[in-house]
């Protein structure tokens, strides 16, 4: 009964997020793709492809962040601004029934334009003669939990702060969970405890989300054992799972005013 | 079939702000097939009151109960209730029809009875013509309109409404005020809030009035008018051009024909009516000057 109302929930937020035009960006991403590409094609010796599909994986990053950071910041604001949210808790739906359900339609739209752009994406490379290694999918694969992770990060800030200030935080937190690995490795930070110490109380706490970045080993065609992608995908699932309970804990007590 | 009991709520947004008291120890109930009208000005604490109700914010002190025929868990009870939140603002993406097959499922109906509640409503909403344009195209009233159906299509025993008719022009005003009383009149309880007073004058039984959070009044409509009541009487006669009764009054409003209509206080009426008959003037009415609610909800504010 709770599933299905899950489920309603869900089905309503993917059909008004993709009827308000936000995949549009899918379509300027293909054209910025194309002309790169092309670009790439005229000013690249010998490995065209290899720039087509670094950028391609970049800008398929920074799409499913754009609509993580977007969407996810609006998701609840909006409905509490608009008391949309007031006509659905009204009903005989839980609390955590509405906030499950409006999470999964999000990460539908995810799925829709991870979905189009890295079939672009494969597409383009594979045309230039590009390689698809079993890398390229998990990148593609870690893209889009990496683009959830996300949006739960914004989805929590959004209960705790405003707009603005959770989408900040959500940036920095973004920031710092891909730089943490390489700064605990820098010189001064090794010789200085203290910042030692805060960056891996940092490290222990909030997302590493380095760990779901593999564009560099796609580039430089390193290859990485299975253990160490399995290892990162428990990672990015179990946190997710993790930010999902706070997430319904905080949202069946806030107040909706 | 809701019992407000002894409820404060106090905000405090934050560690330096002030509290503020939005309701101050408000007790009141709503009975079975009453149509309550909750009246009181702005900042009042009508929209915290019912927002408290519906479990949206909790109370700082007190409880909401229902009554056992509204259910025994809260889905149950919210199944049996339908809200309509103050000035919505749907999900602007989606059809009119989408909506409502969305708040439809939410309550349990089966796409066949969402349909035939669609049916039933649509035409007297005079919404049926935009059922499948995006609701970012309706005007206010249309968003009221097809708000008011998805509160009632779910067919629940009680309908809480936060200001359902503000916004809309006096015809919308008049359409929404007939459905609600029809729908009253198929058994509903209903209670809805309003700042419009001669709406819930017209067509409620019973009223609640909130001054400055607290409870100003709660009880029949028709006795908060009697409570209300001046004792100034009007008394209309012909009289003779001129004429200027010895009898003390309060006021004199002249009308063709040499009508002229009194103003008196209850202890001059016969005095006046004594002073105009022994002139022979023809006495063509005495009426008791009634108060609108208006007028007593302006006084109970002041």
């Amino acid at each position: 009964m709770t599933y299905q109302k899950v489920k309603i929930v869900a089905y309503y937020t993917f059909k008004e997020i993709l009827k308000s035009k936000i995949l549009i960006n899918v379509f300027f991403v293909g054209l910025i793709l194309m002309l790169l590409t092309y670009v790439a094609t005229e000013f690249t010796y010998g490995v065209p492809e290899r720039v087509a599909l670094d950028f391609g994986l970049g800008m398929l990053s920074l799409s499913s962040i754009g609509i993580s950071l977007f969407l996810g910041v609006n998701l609840l604001s909006k409905e509490i601004d608009s008391r949309t949210v007031y006509m659905v808790v009204s009903r005989p739906v839980p609390r955590f029934a509405f906030i499950l359900g409006k999470i999964i339609g999000l990460i539908g739209i995810q799925f829709v334009n991870v979905f189009l752009l890295s079939t672009m994406i494969v597409s383009v490379t594979y045309l230039l003669g590009g390689a698809i290694t079993p890398l390229v999918w998990w990148s593609i694969g870690f893209t889009f939990l990496e683009s959830i992770l996300l949006l739960l990060v914004v989805l929590l800030m959004s209960l705790l702060a405003n707009n603005i200030l959770s989408t900040l935080i959500s940036v920095v937190v973004l920031l710092l969970g891909h730089a943490v690995k390489e700064t605990q490795n820098v010189g001064f930070v090794q010789n200085n405890p203290f910042i030692k110490t805060i960056l891996e109380v940092y490290h222990f706490f909030l997302p590493g989300f380095y760990k779901l970045n593999l564009k560099d080993y796609i580039l430089y065609k390193v290859t990485l054992p299975v253990d160490y992608l399995m290892s990162s995908l428990s990672y990015g699932l179990s946190y997710s799972v993790f930010l999902l309970m706070v997430i319904i804990y905080l949202f069946n007590k806030k107040n909706l005013d | 079939m809701i019992n407000f009991t002894n409820v404060t709520k106090i905000f405090k947004s934050d560690i330096l702000s002030q509290p503020l008291t939005a309701l101050d120890d408000v007790s009141f109930s709503i009975p079975e097939g009453s149509m309550v009208g909750f009246l009181g000005a702005n900042g009042a604490g009508k929209t915290t009151s019912l927002k408290i109700i519906m479990d949206f914010i909790r109370p700082t002190k007190g409880q909401v109960s229902f009554s056992p025929e509204l259910g025994r868990n809260k889905l149950e009870i919210l199944k049996n209730i339908g809200f309509l939140p103050e000035r919505p603002y749907f999900y602007p993406t989606l059809s009119g029809r989408d909506f409502l097959m969305f708040m439809g499922q939410l309550s349990g109906l089966t796409t066949a009875q969402i349909k035939t509640e669609i049916y039933k409503w649509a035409s007297i909403f005079k919404i049926d013509f935009a059922l499948s344009r995006e609701i970012k195209t309706y005007s206010k009233g249309m968003l009221q309109r097809i708000g008011f159906l998805a509160t009632i299509m779910h067919q629940p025993k009680i309908i809480i409404l936060d200001e359902p008719l503000s916004g809309l022009d006096p015809i919308g005003r008049k359409e929404l005020k007939d459905v609600i009383v029809q729908v009253h009149k198929e058994g509903k309880t209903v209670f809805f809030s309003s700042h419009i007073v001669p709406d819930v004058e017209e067509i409620c039984d019973r009223v609640i009035f909130l001054k400055d959070g607290k409870l100003a009044y709660d009880g029949s409509v028709m006795s908060l008018m009697q409570s209300g009541k001046k004792q100034d009487y009007f008394i209309s006669a012909h009289v003779v051009e001129g004429f200027m009764p010895v009898t003390s009054f309060k006021g004199v409003t002249k009308l063709p024909n040499n009508l002229e209509k009194y103003l008196v206080d209850s202890t001059e009426k016969d005095a006046l009516l004594s002073e105009l008959i022994s002139n022979k003037f023809n006495v063509v009415g005495v009426e008791m000057q009634k108060p609108s609610l208006e007028e007593i909800f302006y006084n109970t504010r002041g």
